[in-house]
């Protein structure tokens, strides 16, 4: 994704350089500008300090060696809403990191701080880097002085797997251990202890009823219903979906404004077409045990003849449907083995 | 169920029923035995693809040697120079079977080779495997219901596809072991004989002996126990169907080498301890309540439920701490992908990488089941009108078995007999219905009248009522031998309930007749999609391939022909290296040893070879020569178009040898990432190992060497090899073998040019060739 880059981000760099140079000067002490991250970080409920222009420039200020490393998130608002991105996830992920850091390694004058820089304020900044995509994290090292060269951007193998990987990235570059990642668990303590308690007060009585006989899991048309349902599940290739992370549907490359159900080739399938095809295979079963069990019990013959040409007609139509779009999809030219006279 | 439903139990009609019932699985026997005989008539009598090729070897070796030496063996033609120990690491099932039946073929002097009776062992044993549905489904749903199932599993493509004439492989046997399991475990819910549960533990033997899917069995058996006894369905009978089962099972199972002790020491078998201290729980429960009076009997239960709770408390705290301790939970990697589907993609890359392991698409279901597919939930919905043991059994033997597959493709192979069984039941119960309608208006209309003026609505609803209490009876009935003659009087009483019954329970005679005539129709196309898919799909051996053009039908043949130019042109010992795929068939017949196999189970020995491979002519000579390697062989199918050839593979020996030794790297044979053997090839692919001897003196072919495969001119054409020299290429060029050239020849070159330094050179060589070598 590319935000604007600044041609101009060459000399840019040269005005900061400079400012830098006239800067440097004026004595500016680390340890003013380390208490002031570190005072930062503390408001901060994850330990990720927001970044600004005049920040960074204070920062990039002090003499190398720094007394730190800093890892700088590049986020940017306006693309929070397109999914392929995933910013919003990786910037939790990344506040995750920090949090864990900072309760892992509990120090006073701490060696490493995380920041995020918003693109909408702080444009400078990310021509100073020279960011032009995003997601995009970067790690600069104490010795830095030339933020392009010298700094290490995160490669999209360590941002895919999450707060873990990330952690391993800044293990192997700082050599600073960051600690287990303490996610936040899904419940509270409060909420499992509730869980646990409403859990065995209830189950003596759940017992009872389950011996005496008069819960759901004795009514047999759950049982029926659910094996059903398993069996649906299945068949339209579910699982499939689930471990290749499959969308529903996808739009058309030739025509972006036209939406693909159907994938031909056999090797994959989406998400609608396989529950499309596996209603088609369940629903043919359904109306013929329909018939078999129910539709002989009614008595007028008028019924049962309308029922049974719609069953017939719908499970004709299913299984011609399927037979059609199996070939379709996967090419094969099924043929009977005839007498060759016949021919 | 069969009993009620029987009309006018004649003994003529029965004996008559009995013996087409036997005609007819005669019939389906001798077609599950010659649909899959198409790949002996299109091809030709062999053993087909790579793991079947092992097989036979063992069978070879028993037949030859006898079973104790069998037990024993220690087979130094592989994995050279480490060595297999196969009677400890394979499932003896498969080989013993085929070893049996060549003795006894033999001792009836009918002189088979042994290889002919490899190739039709997994048509014989689908024609048992038929049989065995039609037992299974008979005690389920009936004989009717059994004959279909059986017509069905005999022709079913998934079944097919790994039992066709020639697939020597343990699914051919083990599925008839599954099924007869599954048989002998519902005869004995059905019967509480002892005798149907010790043959139940025998054929659990059987099954464990043939295949690692018995895992599938020793938990399905204690979930359908479990849910009897939490549905209230508790009976001596399920008693006796399962405690023989996990005692006699459990120690037979542990008598097999390569099971072991794994028997009580991993988690997959858990289940069935914790389901077997259950069940004797709720046994002695029942016991008691039988003994006490009801009032006593709460008083006891208040007293065991206290101690019993803090028992099981503890009990279960140190069985959470052994299993907790284990880093995968005690669970196998393979279990646990399918329990919880993602974990393979995210943790173990092997395991998902191997195309069998995939989950299926819609298609597959097709493809394997056909039109199964539909049938099945009709199956399903009558297995529960009524639910019995049996056939609570057989729901959850198809659900769990189609989620598995839903996980994996392979194990649609375990669900396809749970389909036929599933569709069997609806089939015959749909033509039940529709023959019925028919068979009653057409020709029963005079007495139709007669009983019908007896009270057609009047009896409709007590009919129903009477029909349910006929069949729980009757079961139960059956379960006791004392009470066979109440048996006798019922079924005299119920044919006149149910010809009324089933007078009423009919649909109109020409829509029953068009259904009759669709469901006709779906079965056809499903013997037409079976045929084919045995003809054109399963068949092909994958060791003679053929391909139809224009100018008629090409056989290539160049498998063998490499393999019996080894066997025949080189010393008994030599060692052969070739990329691992081709380590059974080389072994098995060529009689070489080879350095690695397809039992991958040594991931640096593969990783040597695969680096060798990679690595240039010298390093690979090297590496080779340190193993001992007199000959390497290698794929080829850039001349005919063959794709699966070691140059398409090849990326997998980088990655396999750079995960071990990491001076291979993958991006050095990649440019910008992309595979390419063309001029724009990196400088690293060309003067690779395996580049080199797959596209030696391939542009004396067509002058420009063009790669059929890639579709592309190679990018290096003129170049010699200087430690490899090329003895014998076959008629497609699709093998080539090459032989190592021996060190001497090459000192004496360097000695003739500087007399006085050759011993220093060559030293410091040696020892400059130690460091490169990943072998030492």
């Amino acid at each position: 994704m590319a935000i604007s880059s600044t041609p101009t981000a060459a000399a840019l760099l040269l005005i900061t350089i400079l400012f830098l140079l006239t800067t440097h000067g004026t004595p500016l002490s680390s340890d003013t500008i380390v208490s002031e991250l570190s005072s930062l970080r503390s408001q901060s409920s994850t330990g990720v300090i927001h970044l600004t222009d005049s920040l960074l420039r204070r920062i990039l200020s002090l003499p190398t060696p720094r007394p730190f490393h800093s890892l700088i998130f590049f986020d940017a608002h306006q693309l929070h809403s397109k999914p392929e991105l995933s910013l919003p996830a990786l910037k939790s992920e990344f506040s995750l990191v920090s949090s864990s850091f900072q309760s892992n390694n509990p120090n006073e004058n701490p060696q490493l701080f995380f920041f995020d820089i918003e693109f909408q304020e702080s444009q400078a900044s990310f021509a100073l880097f020279g960011v032009n995509s995003l997601p995009h994290i970067r790690l600069i090292p104490p010795t830095a002085s030339d933020l392009k060269s010298d700094s290490i951007q995160m490669d999209a193998s360590d941002l895919s797997r999450m707060a873990e990987s990330m952690a391993e990235f800044i293990e192997s570059r700082t050599k600073l251990s960051v600690g287990p990642i303490n996610r936040p668990p899904i419940i509270s303590k409060k909420q499992i202890m509730f869980i646990v308690a409403v859990v065995l007060i209830w189950t003596p009585f759940f017992v009872k009823k389950l011996i005496s006989g008069n819960t759901i899991f004795n009514d047999k048309n759950i049982w029926m219903a659910g094996a059903i349902f398993v069996y649906f599940f299945s068949v339209s290739g579910a699982m499939f979906n689930i471990i290749r992370k499959m969308p529903m549907f996808m739009a058309d490359r030739q025509d972006p404004s036209k939406l693909v159900f159907f994938y031909q080739g056999s090797g994959m399938q989406l998400g609608a077409e396989g529950f499309s095809i596996g209603f088609l295979y369940t629903i043919v079963g359904l109306l013929l045990a329909f018939v078999t069990h129910v539709l002989v019990r009614v008595k007028n013959r008028t019924v049962q003849r309308l029922v049974m040409i719609f069953v017939m007609f719908v499970s004709f139509w299913a299984v011609k449907k399927v037979v059609f779009l199996d070939n379709w999809k996967t090419g094969y030219g099924i043929h009977g083995y005839w007498p060759s006279s016949w021919q | 169920m069969a009993p009620p439903e029987t009309p006018q139990p004649t003994t003529l009609r029965h004996a008559f029923g009995n013996v087409l019932s036997v005609f007819v699985l005669l019939l389906i026997g001798v077609f599950a035995f010659s649909i899959r005989l198409f790949s002996v008539i299109k091809y030709e009598s062999v053993i087909h693809e790579f793991d079947p090729y092992f097989n036979y070897r063992v069978t070879q070796y028993l037949t030859k040697s006898g079973v104790y030496d069998f037990w024993n063996w220690f087979d130094d033609r592989t994995w050279y120079p480490l060595g297999r120990v196969i009677g400890g690491t394979v499932y003896p099932g498969l080989t013993l079977t085929a070893g049996t039946l060549w003795r006894i073929l033999n001792s009836l002097n009918i002189p088979l080779s042994v290889e002919t009776v490899c190739v039709f062992t997994a048509p014989i044993f689908s024609a048992f495997a038929s049989w065995a549905t039609y037992l299974l489904t008979k005690e389920v749903k009936g004989a009717g219901a059994g004959l279909t199932a059986a017509a069905l599993l005999a022709m079913v493509p998934s079944y097919i596809s790994r039992s066709v004439a020639g697939s020597y492989d343990n699914e051919a046997v083990a599925i008839f072991a599954l099924i007869l399991t599954f048989y002998l475990y519902i005869k004995t819910l059905n019967t509480g004989s002892l005798f149907y549960a010790t043959l139940n533990a025998m054929a659990y033997f059987y099954m464990v002996c043939s295949w690692g899917g018995y895992t599938f069995i020793i938990n399905l058996i204690p979930m359908h126990v479990l849910l009897c006894i939490v549905t209230g369905r508790y009976s001596p009978r399920l008693y006796i169907a399962y405690a023989p089962l996990v005692v006699l099972g459990t120690l037979l199972a542990a008598l097999v080498p390569v099971v072991g002790f794994n028997a009580v020491m991993t988690s997959e078998h858990f289940a069935s301890f914790l389901v077997f201290i259950i069940i004797h729980v709720v046994a002695l429960v029942y016991y008691i309540k039988g003994i006490l009076t009801p009032q006593m009997f709460k008083v006891a239960v208040t007293l065991v439920v206290s101690v019993g709770l803090i028992v099981c408390g503890a009990v279960l705290a140190v069985l959470i701490a052994l299993v907790a301790s284990s880093p995968t939970k005690g669970w196998s990697g393979r279990s646990l992908s399918l329990l919880d589907p993602t974990y393979a993609s995210k943790y173990i890359p092997i395991i998902a990488s191997v195309s069998e392991h995939q989950p299926p698409t819609w298609p597959s279901y097709f493809m394997d089941i056909n039109v199964l597919a539909f049938l099945v939930p009709a199956g399903i919905i009558a297995c529960f009108l009524p639910l019995s043991d049996a056939s609570s059994f057989a729901v959850l033997y198809i659900v769990t078995s189609v989620y598995f597959s839903g996980v994996m493709v392979r194990l649609m192979l375990v669900l396809a007999p749970a389909a036929c069984i599933m569709s069997g039941i609806a089939l015959s119960e749909a033509f039940d219905v529709f023959t019925r309608s028919i068979k009653f208006q057409l020709l029963g209309s005079t007495e139709n009248l007669q009983v019908n003026n007896a009270g057609e609505s009047t009896n409709v609803a007590q009919n129903d009522v009477v029909k349910t209490e006929k069949n729980e009876d009757s079961q139960k009935e059956r379960s006791s031998r004392k009470s066979k003659k109440k048996e006798k009087e019922s079924t005299e009483r119920v044919p006149l309930v149910s010809r009324i019954e089933q007078k009423l329970l009919v649909l109109p005679l020409e829509t029953s007749l068009i259904a009759v005539f669709l469901l006709v129709l779906l079965g056809a196309f499903y013997v037409v999609h079976c045929v084919w898919a045995a003809a054109e799909a399963y068949s092909a051996p994958s060791i003679v391939l053929t391909s139809r053009s224009h100018d008629g039908l090409h056989v290539f043949d160049d498998f063998r022909e490499a393999y019996s130019w080894l066997s025949h042109n080189t010393e008994v010992d030599d060692k052969v290296a070739s990329w691992w795929d081709y380590g059974y068939q080389t072994t098995a017949m060529a009689n070489r040893t080879v350095i690695v196999d397809n039992n991958t189970w040594n991931n640096t020995h593969i990783a040597t070879v695969g680096t060798a491979m990679s690595s240039p002519e010298k390093a690979a000579w090297d590496i080779f020569n340190s193993l001992d390697v007199k000959y390497v062989l290698v794929v080829f199918g850039g001349l005919v178009g063959y794709p699966s050839d070691d140059i398409n593979k090849f990326l997998w020996m980088v990655r396999i040898g750079g995960g071990v030794f990491p001076h291979i790297k993958e991006p050095d044979y990649l440019r910008d990432g992309q595979y390419r053997i063309d001029s724009q090839a990196t400088p690293t692919m060309l003067n690779c190992l395996m580049y080199k001897l797959s596209y030696y003196r391939f542009v004396e072919t067509d002058g420009k060497g063009f790669d059929r495969v890639r579709h592309t001119e190679i990018g290096k054409k003129y170049f010699k090899l200087t430690h490899f020299e090329e003895v014998f290429t076959t008629h497609h060029w699709m093998v080539r073998i090459y032989k190592l050239k021996s060190p001497r020849n090459r000192i004496r070159g360097k000695t003739k040019k500087s007399k006085s330094k050759a011993s220093s050179t060559t030293s410091s060589k040696r020892s400059g060739t130690r460091k490169k070598n990943p072998w030492h």
